[in-house]
């Protein structure tokens, strides 16, 4: 289930790339700067390899940070990682609340969503 | 002492074992009543226990163990790549899985932590419960503090502290100090809390109370509601009667019942109270709508005010262009430029220009230049701009007639 669908059995919205990287941030930021990479893929639901490369993204764009803990990097979401997760949640519910009701006709469904399982955990 | 060992694909009957116990990989153990290994359990890949086990310390590599029965482990469960399931109840000092654990019953330790998901068919009793992925619950979440990066749906709580990454869904208890969800939080019972954030959705059941409450997106409670500050930045709804010290709505306010704000009271776009809004101030950007509204200080609409026994503030501002059905009532009233209001009632009075009003009744009177209003009545003075359109000429009187409110 996305986190933010709705919850009466509509088709789950299908899982964007800032919705991955947002899941990343947000397992991240639960470890408290001790977020290892296995931790963060059970998290998330990712692969470790597919992983790597939003960990190296986040990296880049400055919303990680990370450090070497017993000869192993280690992860931890900056206050800019954080400002990114306030907007994007604020957005998501704009989207919702804006979105299906006044957006689009009843009859035609909405392109954007499929039935692609997102929430973060794997099964 | 060597520790006793069931081969990799291989079954053995155990009871008690006095040492250590290591279990291979697609092995089998069926406990003999119930195993009972006095040092730690040991496995290397993914095995299963048949019956009820207890043991010092269990620990789990790559691979996942199955338990059909109970499980106690009087200090520590630690897994690495591997993940636990108990069909009975688990008692542990600590649990630390990296893949999934599922518990069919009653589960306890002082922290849990999981990398992936933690699934509980009963209660979960815990100081402190990390979960990477997803927890859900079957039944009540007793705990102080709870963290989950991704979903969390729970039955009723009694917790200290609450974050969450993405939705989190509980059925009421309380969440003593502060609930932290990014995305989407559902209380289907009465929730106690003593502080809401959510950057999303926020949704309570009616009967709810709790301390202050910041959502980004919607809030909306299903009943009554008992709140501290409200900051909600685009659309909030109060089913019932709602109670708070302050409330600051970016976009829309919708409350079935009444308010009763102890403290100030900002819309931005428009706010509709079936019932009596009171407080001490209120700023709206839009439209307010409702019953009655009592304000102890000053009240600034910009928009469309419509009432049914009317508007009273200490000071009163409507903005240009202003649309109001039910009588103003206040201490310092200022209508503005091209503003259409009925009856208006106060100490000081001002109509600003090209206003219209149908009965105007204060102490000190001002008409901006082309007014237009029905009947004027007024105690010690008043001010005409050019071009003002009255029905009958101001009138001085001894006493005002009684105001409504």
């Amino acid at each position: 289930m996305s986190p933010l669908a709705p919850p009466n059995g509509s088709p789950p919205r299908r899982r964007e790339v800032t919705d991955l990287y947002a899941t990343v941030l947000e397992v991240v930021k639960r470890y408290h700067g001790a977020a290892r990479v296995t931790r963060v893929s059970y998290g998330a639901g990712m692969p470790v390899d597919r992983l790597r490369t939003f960990l190296e993204r986040l990296l880049a764009l400055g919303l990680l940070r990370s450090e070497e803990v017993d000869g192993r990097p280690v992860y931890e979401i900056t206050p800019r990682g954080q400002e990114f997760l306030d907007t994007y949640w604020k957005m998501r519910a704009y989207v919702e609340i804006l979105g299906p009701a006044q957006g689009r006709k009843a009859a035609s469904p909405p392109r954007a969503r499929s039935t692609t399982p997102d929430e973060p955990a794997p099964s | 002492m060597t520790a006793q060992t069931v081969p990799r694909g291989g079954t053995a009957r155990l009871g008690a074992v006095e040492g250590d116990l290591l279990v291979e990989r697609n092995a089998r153990v069926d406990a003999d009543g119930k195993l009972v290994v006095a040092g730690e359990i040991r496995c290397d890949g993914t095995v299963e226990f048949s019956g009820p086990v207890e043991c010092r310390k269990l620990r789990l590599d790559d691979g996942d163990a199955t338990i059909r029965g109970d499980l106690l482990v009087h200090e520590e469960i630690e897994g690495h790549d591997s993940g636990l399931e108990v069909t009975g109840t688990l008692t542990a000092r600590s649990v630390d899985v990296d893949r999934r654990l599922r518990i069919g019953g009653a589960a306890s330790a002082e922290t849990f932590e999981v990398g992936g998901r933690l699934e509980g068919g009963a209660t979960l009793t815990s100081q402190r419960v990390a979960v990477g992925g997803r927890l859900a619950l079957a039944g009540k979440l007793h705990a102080n503090r709870v963290e989950t990066g991704g979903v969390l749906e729970v039955g009723e709580v009694e917790l200290d502290r609450l974050e969450v990454g993405g939705l989190a869904s509980v059925r009421g208890g309380s969440i003593r100090t502060s609930a932290e969800v990014g995305g989407r939080f559902r209380s289907e019972a009465p929730l106690t809390f003593g502080s809401l954030e959510v950057g999303g959705i926020a949704e309570l059941a009616g009967g709810s109370k709790g301390g202050d409450v910041e959502v980004g997106g919607k809030f909306s409670a299903d009943g009554n509601l008992t709140f501290g500050k409200m900051e909600v930045g685009g659309l909030g709804s109060i089913g019932g009667d709602g109670a708070g010290e302050s409330v600051e709505v970016g976009g829309k306010l919708d409350v079935k019942g009444s308010l009763k704000v102890g403290h100030r009271t900002e819309v931005g776009g428009s706010i509709t109270v079936g019932g009596s809004l009171e407080g001490t101030d209120l700023e709206v950007g839009g439209k307010l709508e409702a019953r009655r509204a009592v304000f102890a200080r000053g009240v600034e609409v910009g928009g469309r005010v419509a009432t049914k026994e009317g508007l009273k503030a200490g000071q009163l501002r409507l903005g240009r262009r202003a649309e109001v059905t039910g009588p103003l009532v206040g201490g310092d009233v200022r209508i503005g430029v091209r503003a259409k209001v009925e009856d208006v009632y106060g100490d000081r009075i001002e109509i600003d220009d090209s206003a219209v009003a149908h009965r105007v009744a204060g102490q000190q009177v001002h008409l901006g230049d082309s007014a237009t209003v029905d009947e004027v009545v007024y105690t010690v003075s008043i001010e005409l701009g050019r071009n003002v359109r009255t029905r009958s000429p101001p009138r001085k009187v001894d006493a005002l007639p009684p105001f409504p409110l």
